[in-house]
């Protein structure tokens, strides 16, 4: 099984992005921007069943 | 007998509407198959993060000038772990946060002496060397301030180390059995027989590596690799994971404090962070209880953006 994990090489140095004092990786970043979007995303999106809803009433 | 006043931020209005059926095993249950399966999906074509331990073989093949000068540091105690205090030593209070010698308080309950621990002791058990076990006795017949002397001429030389045929060569001009024992510790370390001399066990399964972790922490070659993958205190190490791989995001807060002042100069920054934490945390699980706060969802209104369909209707 070990071969499928290097599909995707991760293990060469990250790439940082540096800012003042902020320094981080890119991919920390984009996981934050992901959890941003989930975030968002759960505010915004409508319920599930709600056509379903409207047709009850 | 008079009515108690509504208090919006505390009390719940009695909900006078209709009711909806919902099940929350069933959306449990599909939120847990959902996640698992993207669990073993990403673990199964991105890998994880798996570094090769590093042990002393390793280091002293890699730089065997900074072995030697981390065992003089051990054996001179200007080394973190011989000048840590609490609870390795005594040879400073140790963590403090104001007034509370913390650490001292808890007391010395890992107990480490650099030179027996790190140097003489794991220099005993290699077999068969009697020239070491000459320089092993010199050692031990000599006395405290003949051995400081030793030490300390070996410090003077220490940051012009060479590495000359295999062999640690030191320019000293009264340093005693100290360059022999060096040296031998070098050779040791590279054989991998200090590896299994520094690991303890009191059972069958030999499972305590403080001492190697605490020599090898100690050492600039790990310092070198933490830094050279963004994982020390000063560059939010906490949240960073090796190679490309995402870290720990969330730990963002506890690694901020580490980057600002009086943090980033502090000798206890540990146990201030940890404080600062503590005291955010109380504030975060007692939040329904401290006025002002506790208003926040309120009058942000975004629970009407969620429920919009309800206000609307």
């Amino acid at each position: 099984m070990g071969w499928i994990g290097s599909i995707i090489p991760l293990d060469n140095l990250g790439h940082y992005l540096h800012w003042h004092f902020i320094l981080i990786s890119v991919s920390n970043l984009i996981v934050i921007g992901l959890m941003i979007v989930t975030f968002v995303a759960a505010l915004l999106l409508p319920f599930p069943g709600r056509s379903r809803r409207k047709e009850n009433q | 007998m008079s009515k108690k006043a509504f208090r919006p931020d505390v009390d719940a209005p009695e909900w006078r509407g209709g009711y909806s059926p919902y099940d929350i095993i069933k959306e449990g249950t599909i939120a847990i198959v959902i996640v698992g399966l993207l669990t073993i999906l990403l673990a199964t074509f991105f890998g994880s993060p798996d570094e090769r331990a590093i042990t002393m073989k390793i280091w002293s093949n890699a730089d065997p000038i900074d072995f030697a000068q981390t065992a003089i540091s051990e054996m001179n105690g200007s080394s973190t772990t011989a000048g840590y205090g609490a609870p390795y030593n005594t040879a400073s209070d140790g963590v403090q946060l104001g007034p509370l010698k913390i650490a001292k308080f808890m007391g010395v309950t890992i107990p480490i002496n650099t030179v027996k621990d790190f140097i003489i002791n794991p220099l005993k058990s290699w077999p068969n060397q009697p020239a070491l076990n000459q320089d092993l006795a010199t050692w031990s017949s000599a006395s405290s301030s003949t051995q400081s002397g030793w030490v300390a001429d070996y410090t003077k030389a220490a940051p012009n180390l060479k590495f000359v045929n295999g062999h640690i060569v030191a320019q000293t001009t009264n340093a005693g059995p100290v360059p022999a024992l060096i040296d031998d510790l070098t050779q040791m370390a590279q054989s991998g027989a200090l590896d299994q001399a520094l690991v303890t066990g009191n059972g069958f399964y030999t499972t305590n590596y403080t001492k190697p972790l605490m020599f090898l922490a100690d050492s600039g070659y790990l310092a070198n690799l933490a830094d050279k993958q963004h994982l020390t205190g000063s560059q939010w190490g906490m949240m960073n994971e090796t190679g490309q791989y995402p870290g720990q995001a969330w730990l963002w807060l506890y690694t901020f404090w580490y980057q600002i002042p009086p943090f980033t100069t502090s000798s206890n920054a540990d146990i201030l962070v940890f404080a600062v934490m503590a005291v955010l945390s109380m504030a975060l699980l007692f939040l329904p209880l401290i006025p002002g706060l506790r208003s926040i969802p309120r009058k942000s209104r975004v629970y009407r953006l969620i429920w919009r369909e309800h206000y609307q209707g």
